[in-house]
C-alpha cells in the first residue's frame, strides 16, 4: 500500500469531512441547535447536483449553485416549522423533529428520484495529476482548495465584523441579544440557511465521489458528529482540523489495516479524546 | 406633554397566576421614575413586560406606547429599535466580547434622530471604560459591568430607559455613583423608569416614587411627598409610621 496515496486520500477525505461538518458547527456554535435531517439534506442535495447535469444539462458549477440554494430553502422550510423550539431550546424535540424531516427528505428522494443508484460525472473527475508517483482527480483538488477558501471566508467573518460580533452575542445569550435590539428570529433563520447551503456544496463537490442513493446521509451524519465534537463544539477552526485528521486516519486505517472498520476506530478514538478531553480537542470558544 | 412611555391595563401572568396588575404608568419627558417595592412585588416583572422581554414565558397583556406609537405587540428587538432600552437587572453584558465590542454591538438604527451617546461621551460619563476597552467583559467587577450595561443603554439612543436594579451587588459608595449618574442623565433629559430596592437611595434622586406590593401600584407620587408616606416610612426607611 502506497503511503503518499493514502495520504493523498486522507487530506482529501479530511476536507470533505470538514466541509460536511461545518454547517452543523455553526449550528452549534451560534444558534446551540443540532440537525439530524443533516444527512438527507447532502444526500438530496446529491441528487439535486446529478440531477441538475444529467437531467437539465446544466453546467456542473451551476447545478451546484441549484444545490445551494436547495439546501437554504430546505434550510428555512425546517427552521420555520421549529421556530417555537428554537426559541425554548428544545433540544430533544429538535432532535426528533430534525430526524422526522430527514425521513420525510428520504422519502421525497425516493419519489423524485427513483431508487436506483446514480453516478455524478464532472469535467473535473476526468482530469488527474500524479504527485510523487501517486494519482489525485481535479475532483478532489476542487475539495481541498473550496473548503480551505470556506473555512478561511468563514473565519474572517466570524472574526471581525458586525455579523460574527451578533453571533457572538446570540451564541452566549439569545435574550440578552436581543435588548441590543438584534433579532435572534432572523439569526436563527440565517443559521439554519447556512447549515443548508453549507451542506449542500458539500454534498455538490464530494458526492460525484461515490454513487449516489437515497440511503447515503448516515455516514455523513455520523462523521459530522464525531467532526463537531472533536473539533471542540462551536469551533471552526477545532472543526477543520478535526476533519483534517479523522479523515487522514480514516484513509490510514483503512488502507494498512481495514477499511471495513474505519469507522469504528474512529469511534473510538472519539470516545478516547472525549475521556482525556471532555472540550474536544481544540479549546470550544463558541463560533471560533 | 404627552408621556414618553405609557402603559395602560398591563397584565402580567406566569401560568394563569397574575403577577403583576397595573391600570396606569407614565412616564414624562426627562422624568426619573423610582420603582420600589419589597422582593417579588413585581418590579422587574413590570420593566421587563414594558419591553416585552423574559426569561420566563409570561402572559402579557394591556397597552404600551412610547411617544404615542402603541408598541405592545411588537417583540422586543423591535421595541428597542423604536427606543425603548432596558438594562437588567445584575447589569448583563456579553461576558465573551471585550467591552470595546459590547459598545461597538450596541448602535441606534441608522436614520433615527434620537440622541444616542458618542464614544467621548461614554468615557467622559464612565471612564474606567476607557481604560478596559480590550479587557472581556467577565473580566470587569461588578460596577464596571454595570456601567458598561448603561453604558451601551445610551449607545442605543433610548427615548426611555429602563434600569432594573443597577445598584444590585454593589458597595455603598458606588450605588451613590451609578445613582448620580442615572440623575446626571435625567437631567440632560432622558427619561428613566429606575427600578431600586435600595428606597433611602433611591428617593434622593428620582422625580416620583412608585411602591408596588404583590403587582399593584400602592402609592404613586413626588419623591418629596413620598418621603413623609407612612407606608414607605415604615416598610423601607425604617421609622415607625407617624
Amino acid at each position: 500500500m502506497n503511503l503518499v496515496q493514502q495520504l493523498i486520500n486522507g487530506i482529501v477525505l479530511g476536507h470533505a469531512y470538514a466541509l460536511i461538518a461545518i454547517g452543523w458547527t455553526v449550528l452549534l456554535g451560534v444558534a446551540r441547535l443540532v440537525n439530524f435531517g443533516h444527512g438527507q439534506i447532502y444526500m438530496l442535495a446529491a441528487f439535486v447536483t446529478w440531477w441538475s447535469v444529467a437531467a437539465l444539462g446544466l453546467p456542473y458549477p451551476v447545478a451546484i449553485g441549484v444545490a445551494v440554494v436547495a439546501g437554504i430553502v430546505i434550510g428555512l422550510i425546517m427552521q420555520a416549522a421549529m421556530l417555537r423550539l428554537t426559541f425554548a431550546q428544545d433540544l430533544v424535540s429538535i432532535m426528533i423533529v430534525t430526524l422526522g424531516f430527514g425521513h420525510m427528505m428520504r422519502g421525497i428522494a425516493g419519489l423524485v428520484f427513483g431508487g436506483n443508484p446514480q453516478v455524478l460525472e464532472t469535467p473535473l473527475s476526468w482530469v488527474e495529476f500524479e504527485i510523487a508517483g501517486s494519482w489525485v482527480t481535479a475532483q478532489d483538488v476542487a475539495i481541498v482548495v473550496v473548503a480551505i477558501l470556506f473555512f478561511l471566508l468563514l473565519h474572517l467573518v466570524l472574526e471581525r465584523g458586525s455579523l460574527g460580533r451578533t453571533a457572538r452575542m446570540v451564541a452566549e445569550d439569545p435574550k440578552l441579544a436581543q435588548l441590543a435590539g438584534i433579532d435572534v428570529r432572523r439569526v436563527y433563520f440565517a443559521v439554519f440557511a447556512f447549515e443548508g447551503a453549507a451542506v449542500a456544496l458539500a454534498a455538490a463537490l464530494v458526492a460525484p465521489r461515490t454513487p449516489i442513493l437515497t440511503n447515503i446521509g448516515f455516514e455523513e451524519v455520523i462523521i459530522t458528529f464525531v467532526v463537531v465534537v472533536l473539533g471542540g463544539i462551536g469551533s471552526v477552526a477545532g472543526s477543520y482540523l478535526a476533519g483534517l485528521g479523522l479523515g487522514i486516519f480514516t484513509a490510514l486505517f483503512g488502507g494498512f489495516v481495514s477499511p471495513a472498520y474505519a469507522t469504528t476506530a474512529a469511534f473510538l478514538v472519539l470516545i478516547v479524546v472525549l475521556v482525556l478531553r471532555p472540550s474536544g480537542l481544540a479549546m470550544g470558544r463558541a463560533s471560533r | 406633554m404627552s408621556p414618553v412611555l405609557e402603559a395602560r391595563d398591563l397584565r402580567v401572568a406566569y401560568g394563569g397566576n397574575l403577577a403583576l396588575d397595573i391600570p396606569h404608568l407614565a412616564l414624562e419627558p426627562g422624568e426619573l421614575v423610582g420603582v420600589v417595592g419589597a422582593n417579588g412585588a413585581g418590579k422587574s416583572t413590570l420593566v421587563n413586560a414594558l419591553l416585552g422581554w423574559s426569561r420566563g414565558t409570561p402572559s402579557v397583556s394591556g397597552s404600551i406606547r412610547l411617544d404615542g406609537e402603541e408598541i405592545g405587540q411588537l417583540p422586543p428587538h423591535a421595541r428597542v429599535a423604536r427606543g425603548l432600552t432596558l438594562v437588567p437587572e445584575g447589569g448583563a453584558v456579553f461576558m465573551r466580547l471585550t467591552v470595546e465590542d459590547n459598545l461597538a454591538a450596541a448602535q441606534a438604527p441608522r436614520g433615527s434622530n434620537r440622541r444616542a451617546h458618542d464614544e467621548a461621551e461614554i468615557y467622559a460619563l464612565f471612564p474606567r471604560l476607557k481604560e478596559r476597552l480590550r479587557h472581556h467583559a467577565s473580566m470587569l467587577s461588578g460596577g464596571e459591568r454595570q456601567m458598561l450595561a448603561i453604558a451601551r443603554a445610551l449607545r442605543l439612543g433610548p427615548r426611555a430607559l429602563l434600569l432594573d436594579e443597577p445598584s444590585i451587588g454593589l458597595a455603598p459608595r458606588l450605588v451613590a455613583d451609578v445613582l448620580r449618574t442615572v440623575r446626571g442623565l435625567v437631567d440632560e433629559k432622558l427619561s428613566v423608569l429606575l427600578v431600586e430596592q435600595n428606597v433611602r437611595a433611591a428617593i434622593e434622586v428620582v422625580d416620583r416614587l412608585v411602591l408596588l406590593e404583590r403587582g399593584r401600584i400602592l402609592a404613586s407620587g413626588p419623591a418629596a411627598a413620598m418621603r413623609d408616606d407612612p407606608r414607605i416610612l415604615a416598610a423601607y426607611l425604617g421609622e415607625a409610621a407617624a
